[in-house]
């Protein structure tokens, strides 16, 4: 084999399904940070982010891309609605209530999916298209746009967190909870402004592994162990490190079927995930120790 | 002038039981009052019973006039009273700068007279204005905690242990730079364990045993007294 099919095969796909992993990622490291639990519900709601552009793109007559800022804003609401109507009962709770309730959460979210849309597999767009040649290196455009709007949407995110006065206390509120309302940081309102963040990523995601593969009722619990494996790869709380950590798992879950049955693909992450908190549990970037 | 803390008679505790069993403290403008007492006299719970971080079951509290008792802590920052924990006190994860900006969240407009005022106070903190908190050393933490509570220009400020783990050289600075605090119009309340090295720095004194107030007055005062060397100076 030579190195071109090595990047047309293996390299690309792994990179094109490592930046969905990461948008997702991104989004479980920020609920970790800030909320403090482990959020099971992220791939469902990936699920409902990308079935409601289906949505729009069958009532609408529009391309995806058109239907991915009304798929992240919807979901964004419909996340901050979940919390309001389920978890910000269990805050003071220990926080394992809270990962139960968000695995309810899954289940239910995953049957609104199934009752509205069907259960069998569907498409944005029909017909196969085919890669453009760059030099040798074959690629989709929906596969650049992937990589592109991943890169795009993570620079946005660091340049709130860095710059903006709520980016800031976002924060604050992750490094030192108690602290941060002490210097009186409205504490429901980072909540707020989380969830609303956390949504909007994770129908990105979904509606980018449905461009990428198809839309399926199970598409994004599928993808929930690989999304947790890249977040604490990367260290958790670290929203490079989730990036970092989503491309590695693509990556390598890709180039597994190299070595191994691609049965067997879903595993790798799962390897990944075992060998990281055995050796470094806090993470390739020395996130948070959980 | 009137007092800026009137604090009489406070009965509370975290949970059912009460641990403040009747405290009375007063501060006066720009004084520095020290709170010295064996372990487990209530003397942190004090200082938590004027931020709001205790149920308070009996007594007042007043900050400048105005009645803070069981208000929540954000109002009683507003009040103008900030407090600098014993741990944790830093955003270990952001700059000093970035502290000093979380200080002032509930300001706005423009802070650059607040930032110069801390960066005159602590001329290191401006050398490492970039620098993570965490990475600071355990002194320089502790300007850091304060810098971020002064950059709301409280009237009162409370530290909890300020020296606490601080090598001496360290201690000596924290009380100079409480002195210059002092000097710039803030009230300073500060519990210490250091109690002889506090009481000989500070203005007043307050010497709490079993949640009540057992002895007060100037720092001299008290370590002249043979009842408080008894109690817990150890000579």
């Amino acid at each position: 084999m030579d190195a071109m099919e090595l990047i047309n095969f293996y390299l690309v796909p792994g990179i094109v399904v490592g930046s969905i992993y990461a948008l997702g990622a991104v989004g479980i490291t920020l609920v970790f940070a800030i909320l403090r639990y482990a959020h099971l519900a992220h791939g469902d709601l990936a699920t409902f982010g990308a079935f409601l552009a289906l949505g729009v793109v069958t009532l609408g007559g529009v391309s995806p891309y058109v239907a991915l800022p009304v798929a992240m804003a919807v979901t964004a609401a419909v996340a901050v609605g979940i919390d309001r109507t389920f978890y910000a009962y269990l805050r003071e709770r220990p926080k394992i209530v809270t990962v139960m309730a968000s695995l309810g959460v899954a289940l239910m979210v995953r049957a609104v999916v199934q009752i509205v849309w069907g259960v069998d597999s569907q498409t944005y767009t029909r017909g196969i298209v085919r890669p453009e040649n760059w030099f040798g290196i074959r690629i989709r455009d929906r596969e650049i746009v992937t990589v592109l709007a991943m890169i795009a949407l993570v620079v946005a995110l660091q340049l709130f967190l860095k710059y903006s006065k709520w980016g800031k206390a976002m924060r604050a509120m992750s490094d030192n909870p108690d602290l941060a309302l002490l210097s009186g940081v409205d504490n429901r309102k980072v909540v707020l402004l989380t969830w609303t963040i956390v949504g909007g990523l994770c129908a990105a995601a979904g509606v980018f592994l449905g461009l990428n593969y198809e839309l399926k009722a199970l598409m994004g619990w599928t993808m929930l162990l690989p999304m947790f494996a890249a977040a604490i790869l990367g260290g958790v709380g670290r929203v490079e490190g989730a990036v970092l950590g989503g491309l590695i798992v693509g990556i390598a879950e890709e180039m597994s079927a190299l070595f191994l049955p691609t049965e067997y693909k879903a595993a790798t992450a799962f390897a990944i995930l075992l060998l990281m908190l055995l050796v470094r549990p806090t993470g390739l970037l020395k996130g948070k120790v959980l | 002038m009137s007092d800026i803390l009137d604090m009489r008679d406070v009965v509370g505790g975290y949970g059912e039981a009460d641990i403040l069993l009747g405290v009375t403290l007063r501060a006066a403008p720009s004084e520095i009052v020290v709170i010295v007492g064996p372990n487990g006299a209530g003397k942190s719970t004090a200082m938590k019973a004027i931020f709001g971080l205790l149920h308070v079951r009996g007594g007042t509290i007043r900050v400048d006039g105005a009645d803070i008792t069981g208000l929540e802590p954000n109002r009683i920052v507003e009040a103008g009273v900030c407090y600098v924990p014993q741990v944790n006190n830093v955003f270990r994860e952001m700059t000093v700068h970035e502290n000093l900006e979380m200080g002032a969240f509930l300001r706005s407009g423009d802070l650059s007279a607040a930032y110069d005022r801390v960066y005159a106070l602590f001329p290191d903190l401006k050398e490492r204005r970039k620098a993570l908190a965490g990475n600071l050393s355990g002194g320089q933490r502790q300007m850091v905690a304060m810098g971020r509570a002064l950059m709301l220009e409280p009237k009162l400020l409370l530290l909890d242990e300020p020296t606490a783990g601080l090598s001496p050289k360290y201690m000596e600075q924290i009380f100079r730079i409480c002195r210059d605090v002092r000097d710039t119009g803030v009230t300073i309340l500060l519990v210490e364990q250091h109690a002889k090295q506090a009481l000989a720095f500070a203005d007043r004194g307050y010497v709490l045993a079993s949640g009540v107030n057992r002895h007060e007055g100037t720092g001299a005062e008290l370590l002249a007294d043979e009842d408080v060397a008894a109690m817990f100076l150890g000579g």
